[in-house]
C-alpha cells in the first residue's frame, strides 16, 4: 500500500493514452497490494458475517417456549370436552323381595333419563341389599330409602340434612306409580342443579345442546346467585368487625361464636379453599357521609335506611375492612351498633337490618335496647346465623335443596364445571396472546404449566363424566390455578411498542459509518473482479 | 324434541338478552400522573383532585391505585411544605386533608401505591395485565374480575399517541390498547371509563378495540390541552382545565352517592368555552354504542355502589334449620377428619403417588428470563464479546509491527 514501485510517470500515461493531459495519476497497484486488500476486505466481510450477525441474531432472539397452541384452542373451543353427570342413586327398601326392588329401579332410572332437562345427566339406580348403612359410599349421589308407612296411604318424602339420604315412605303395590313417584321425587332434588349447570355450559364452547332450557325468570336467579358468589380462589379470608358508633359494646366473645356457628360451616368446604379467620372491633365509627340518609320515621318511631343508601352506606374511608391478609380476596361481615339516639336503624323497604353486597359480604345492624358492654355468644347466635347464611350464598351454595350434604354436592359438580371452563378460556386467551404479541418473550416455565393443565383438564373431564366429582374438582383446581400461572407469568411483560421507524433510528447511526465502507468497497472489487472476469485478454498480456 | 323446543329456547334468549349484561360488584380505580419537577404541579394536583373524589364517593383505598412520580407537597420550592392545593383559595389540602372550620372532617392523608422511580412504563402495564412476581404486595395490584368496574385517569405531558413518563419514557397508544386486549381477554374488567388529559390527548384512545371501553380526552389531535389558573403564591400553574371541569362537574352535581348523575351529562359539561380545546369521547366499543354510554351512571365508575340484596324482616325465622343443618355439619366435619385421616394412612402405604409441582418458583423482576439459564445466557455472551476483544486486541498487536517494517 506504500508507494514503493519506480515505475515513472510516462509509464502509466503510456499505457493509458485518455490520461495523458493530467499531469499525475496514482501510480498502479502491484497485484500483491491489491491480493492483501481483498484480503483484508474479504476477512472484514467474514467476520461480519461469521462472527457479527449470528451474534447480532442470538443476543437479539426472543426465547419463546414452544406450547401446545393446537390442543390449547381445542379446551377454548369446548372440542376437548364434552361433560355430562352420571349421577348414582341407590334403592334401599325394607321389603325383602330384591326383584321387585330390581324392577322399580330399573322402571326409576328409565324414567329419570328419558327427562329432557335432565339429558345432562345419566343416572345409575341400582337397588341395594337390604343392611342400611348410616353412611353412603362415595359413589352413590343419593340413597333412596324406602319405608313402609306405618299406616295406610300415608305418603312421604323428606330429605335427610347432613347424608344424602331421601326418606320415602311409599307402600304402593303398583311398580310403576312407585317408580313415577321416586323419579319425581328424585328430580326435585335435582332440578336446581340442572338447571344451574346449563346456565353455565349454556353459550360457551361447551355447550352440547343436551342443557335444558332455562326460563327467563330463572335466568335471574341464576345470574344473581353467581353475581353474589366469589370467583374461585385457592384461599379465602374472612373477617369479622363489629363497628360501634359509641363507646359500648366494646367486646363480643366472637370466639366463642365462630367456633359455634362458623366453623362447622367452612369444615365441609375448606376441601375445595383454605380460609384463615380474623376479627375486629372498633368503637366510635360512624358509617359513610357520603350517603343522604338515614331519616327519622315518627310513625314507626324508627330510623329508616333507602335502599340507595346501603351501597354507600360502609365507610370505606375509616373502617379498616382490607386487611391484604393472605393472597386471596377478603369477605366481610360487618355488625354495625348504631348510638342509642339512632336506634333503631332499619330499612325502609323490607323493615330488617341485614344486607349482602356481592362478591364482599354481609352487612347487619344490631338494634338492641339494652347492650352491656361485651356482646355474649348468645347475643351473637342471630347474627352468626344471618352471617352463615350470607356466607353460604357468598362462597356460591344453591339455595335448594334442603340437605346441606346435596348443596354440597352440587356445588363440587357446579364448581369443577366452571374451573374447567374458566382453565380452558384462559388456555385460549394466552394461545391467543402468543399469536397476537410477537415479541415477547415465552419461558419455560410456562410450557410446562400449560402442560400441566392440559393433563389435569383431560383428568378432571374423565373424573367428571366417571362420577368422580370431587377428584374433579381437585383436578380442576390444579388445572385452574396452572393456566393462571401461565397467564400471569411475570416475565411475559410485552415490549414497550416499538415502530420500525424507530428501530432504523437506532441502527442507523450505529451501523451506518460501519457499513458505508464496507459495503463500498466490497462493491468496488466486486465490480473490479467482474471486469476481470469479462475481459481476460487485459490481464494475461 | 329438540327441534321442538328450539324456537322456545330462541324465545328465551330474546328475553335474556338485556339482562345478559349484568350489574358489577365492584369499582377500582388507576389514577396515574406521570411527570415529575416542580413545574408540574398541577398534573399532581389533577390527579389528587379525582383521588379525593373517587373516595369520598364510596371507592375504598385498597381498590385506588394512586401512581405518583413526583412528591410536590415536600419540594423544596413548595412555600406551603406538606401541602398540595388544586385552586388558588386553597381550601382544600389534597395531601393531607385535616377538615376546615366549615367541614366536618377530612379524610385525611393519601395512600401512594407507586411513587418517583416505581412510576414506570413497564410497571404500569404490568399494573393492568397483573404480571407481577409472587413478592409483589397484593395491596400494589390490580386485583380485578368480569365484574369490577374499572376507572383509568392519566395526566402528564403527551403528544400524537403517546404519553411521556417521567421525561424519560413513553407509552404509546399501542401499549395501551394492547394492554387493555389482555385485560379483556382474561376478563379482568367489566366496563371501563378511560380519561386522559393531556396535549392531544384524543390519539391515545384511537387504538382501542377491546370491548366495554368508554373513553375520553382532554384535547384532539394537534391541539394543546391548557391548564386553568395558576396561584402566584404557590408560583405555579395548580390544576388543568379539563380536570378542573370534570371536578367542578363532579362537586356539585353528585354531592352524595344517592344522586343519579349520567355520563352523557358529564361529557357535555366538557364544552370548548370551558375547556378550550376539544374534548373528545369514544363510544363505539361499549356493546350498545352512545346511547349505552350516556346513560351509564357516574357513580357506575366513580363511586363503589352496587346492587344490594336486602332481608326482610322475617328472615330470622328459618334459624332453627340452620342450627339443625350446622350441627348435621359438625358431623359431617367429623366424619371427613376420620376419612382423611384413613385416607393419610392409605397414602403413606402406598407411596407411589405423583407428587404435584411444589416448590415457589423464583422469578426476577426484569424481563429477563430467570433462574440459572439466564445467567448461563449472559456469562456466555459477556465470554464471547471477551474472546471477540482479545482477538481483536492480539490481531492489532501483531499488525502493529508489521506496519513500522513497511513505513520504513
Amino acid at each position: 500500500m506504500m508507494m514503493r514501485g519506480d515505475k515513472t510517470q510516462a509509464d502509466v500515461s503510456s499505457s493509458d493514452g485518455q490520461s495523458s493531459i493530467t499531469a499525475m495519476a496514482p501510480p498502479p497497484e502491484q497485484p500483491a497490494t491489491s491480493n492483501t486488500r481483498r484480503l483484508i476486505i474479504l476477512s472484514f466481510w467474514l467476520v461480519v458475517a461469521c462472527l457479527g450477525l449470528p451474534h447480532w441474531i442470538w443476543t437479539t432472539s426472543i426465547h419463546r417456549s414452544d406450547l401446545p397452541l393446537e390442543s390449547m384452542n381445542d379446551w377454548a373451543e369446548g372440542k376437548s370436552c364434552q361433560p355430562h353427570y352420571p349421577l348414582n342413586i341407590r334403592l334401599h327398601s325394607q321389603s325383602h323381595d330384591s326383584a321387585r326392588d330390581a324392577i322399580v329401579a330399573a322402571r326409576t332410572e328409565t324414567i329419570l333419563n328419558s327427562l329432557t332437562d335432565f339429558q345432562l345427566y345419566r343416572f345409575h339406580v341400582a337397588a341395594g341389599n337390604n343392611t342400611v348403612s348410616d353412611v353412603p359410599t362415595q359413589d352413590d349421589v343419593l340413597v333412596v330409602e324406602l319405608k313402609q308407612p306405618s299406616k295406610a296411604d300415608h305418603v312421604e318424602a323428606k330429605l335427610q340434612s347432613w347424608v344424602p339420604v331421601l326418606d320415602i315412605v311409599h307402600a304402593d303395590d303398583d311398580v310403576e306409580r312407585l317408580a313415577e313417584f321416586i323419579s319425581e321425587q328424585v328430580r326435585s332434588v335435582f332440578a336446581d342443579e340442572a338447571k344451574s349447570l346449563s346456565y353455565i355450559l349454556g353459550n360457551t364452547p361447551f355447550a352440547t345442546g343436551k342443557e335444558a332450557i332455562i326460563s327467563p325468570e330463572d335466568r335471574k336467579i341464576l345470574e344473581a346467585r353467581t353475581t353474589r358468589a366469589f370467583k374461585y380462589a385457592s384461599a379465602l379470608h374472612l373477617t369479622f368487625s363489629l363497628f360501634t358508633s359509641s363507646a359500648t359494646p366494646s367486646a363480643w366473645d366472637i370466639e366463642e361464636a365462630l367456633e359455634q356457628y362458623i366453623t362447622p360451616l367452612l369444615g365441609p368446604f375448606s376441601a375445595i379453599t383454605k380460609f384463615t379467620v380474623d376479627t375486629q372491633v372498633q368503637l366510635q365509627a360512624s358509617f359513610s357521609p357520603s350517603i343522604e340518609g338515614p331519616t327519622f320515621d315518627a310513625a314507626t318511631g324508627q330510623w329508616k335506611l333507602d335502599n340507595s343508601d346501603l351501597g354507600g352506606f360502609i365507610n370505606a374511608a375509616e373502617w379498616p375492612l382490607s386487611p391484604s391478609i393472605g393472597s386471596g380476596p377478603t369477605i366481610n361481615f360487618v355488625l354495625y351498633v348504631p348510638s342509642a339516639q339512632q336506634s333503631p336503624l332499619v330499612i325502609a323497604e323490607t323493615g330488617g337490618s341485614s344486607w349482602l353486597i356481592p362478591q364482599w359480604g354481609g352487612v347487619q345492624i344490631l338494634n338492641s335496647q339494652h347492650l352491656s358492654g361485651r356482646l355474649s355468644a348468645e347475643d351473637l347466635r342471630p347474627i352468626m346465623l344471618t352471617f352463615a347464611d350470607q356466607l353460604t350464598s357468598l362462597l356460591g351454595f344453591p339455595q335448594s335443596p334442603p340437605s346441606l350434604s346435596l348443596r354440597i354436592s352440587s356445588l363440587t359438580r357446579e364448581r369443577a364445571t366452571s374451573l374447567i371452563m374458566s382453565a380452558s378460556s384462559t388456555l385460549g386467551a394466552l394461545s391467543r396472546l402468543t399469536l397476537k404479541l410477537k415479541s415477547i418473550a415465552i419461558p419455560d416455565t410456562v410450557a410446562k404449566s400449560v402442560d400441566e393443565t392440559i393433563n389435569r383438564l383431560n383428568q378432571a373431564c374423565q373424573d367428571l363424566n366417571q362420577g368422580r366429582f370431587s377428584r374433579a374438582l381437585q383436578n380442576a383446581r390444579i388445572a385452574e390455578d396452572e393456566a393462571e400461572q401461565a397467564f400471569f407469568e411475570p416475565s411475559m411483560v410485552g415490549q414497550v411498542y416499538f415502530p420500525d421507524e424507530h428501530r432504523v433510528a437506532v441502527y442507523v447511526p450505529l451501523l451506518g459509518p460501519m457499513a458505508v465502507p464496507l459495503v463500498m468497497a466490497g462493491a468496488k472489487e466486486l465490480i473490479a473482479w467482474v471486469k476481470y472476469l469479462k475481459s481476460p485478454k487485459t490481464k494475461t498480456a | 324434541m329438540r327441534l321442538f323446543n328450539l324456537p322456545t329456547a330462541l324465545l328465551a334468549l330474546l328475553v335474556a338478552a338485556p339482562e345478559t349484561w349484568a350489574t358489577h360488584t365492584s369499582n377500582w380505580a388507576v389514577l396515574v400522573s406521570t411527570s415529575r419537577f416542580w413545574f408540574n404541579y398541577r398534573h399532581m394536583a389533577n390527579t389528587l383532585s379525582l383521588y379525593r373524589t373517587v373516595k369520598r364517593l364510596g371507592i375504598p383505598d385498597s381498590q385506588i391505585i394512586l401512581m405518583l412520580p413526583d412528591d410536590m407537597a415536600c419540594n423544596p420550592r413548595n412555600s406551603f411544605s406538606g401541602s398540595v392545593f388544586n385552586d388558588k383559595s386553597r381550601q382544600l389540602d389534597l395531601y393531607d386533608d385535616k377538615g376546615g372550620a366549615m367541614v366536618e372532617a377530612g379524610m385525611g392523608g393519601i395512600e401512594v401505591d407507586y411513587r418517583g422511580n416505581e412510576v414506570t412504563v413497564e410497571n404500569f402495564i404490568r399494573l393492568l395485565t397483573d404480571r407481577w412476581p409472587e413478592s409483589h404486595p397484593v395491596s400494589k395490584r390490580l386485583m380485578t374480575d368480569d365484574r369490577a368496574n374499572v376507572l383509568i385517569y392519566m395526566t402528564g405531558h403527551g403528544g400524537d399517541s403517546f404519553l411521556k413518563f417521567q421525561d424519560a419514557e413513553e407509552i404509546s397508544s399501542f401499549d395501551l390498547a394492547d394492554a387493555f386486549q389482555q385485560m379483556h381477554e382474561k376478563r379482568r374488567y367489566h366496563e371501563m371509563l378511560f380519561m386522559i388529559d393531556t396535549c392531544q390527548a384524543n390519539t391515545m384512545y384511537t387504538e382501542f378495540r377491546s370491548p366495554g371501553i368508554i373513553a375520553t380526552g382532554s384535547s384532539a389531535r394537534d391541539e394543546s390541552s391548557y391548564s386553568h389558573h395558576a396561584d402566584q403564591d404557590v408560583g405555579v400553574a395548580v390544576i388543568d382545565r379539563w380536570t378542573y371541569y370534570n371536578l367542578e362537574f363532579l362537586e356539585t352535581r353528585l354531592n352524595s352517592t344517592s344522586q343519579d348523575v349520567t355520563l352523557g351529562e358529564l361529557f357535555d359539561f366538557y364544552t370548548f368555552d370551558r375547556v378550550h380545546s376539544h374534548a373528545g369521547v369514544r363510544y363505539d366499543l361499549l356493546p350498545g354504542g352512545e346511547e349505552a354510554a350516556r346513560n351509564r351512571r357516574v357513580l357506575d365508575f366513580f363511586g363503589n355502589v352496587q346492587g344490594v340484596e336486602a332481608a326482610a324482616e322475617g328472615a330470622q325465622d328459618s334459624q332453627n334449620e340452620w342450627i339443625q343443618d350446622l350441627d348435621a355439619l359438625r358431623r359431617i366435619l367429623a366424619r371427613q377428619k376420620e376419612e382423611m385421616a384413613a385416607a393419610q394412612e392409605e397414602k403413606e402405604t402406598n407411596n407411589t403417588t405423583h407428587k404435584a409441582p411444589t416448590g415457589k418458583r423464583a422469578v426476577a423482576h426484569d424481563m429477563v428470563s430467570d433462574s440459572a439459564d439466564g445467567w448461563l445466557k449472559k456469562t456466555l455472551g459477556a465470554g464471547s464479546l471477551l474472546a471477540l476483544g482479545a482477538a481483536w486486541i492480539a490481531s492489532s498487536s501483531r499488525l502493529g509491527p508489521q506496519r513500522k517494517v513497511a513505513v520504513s
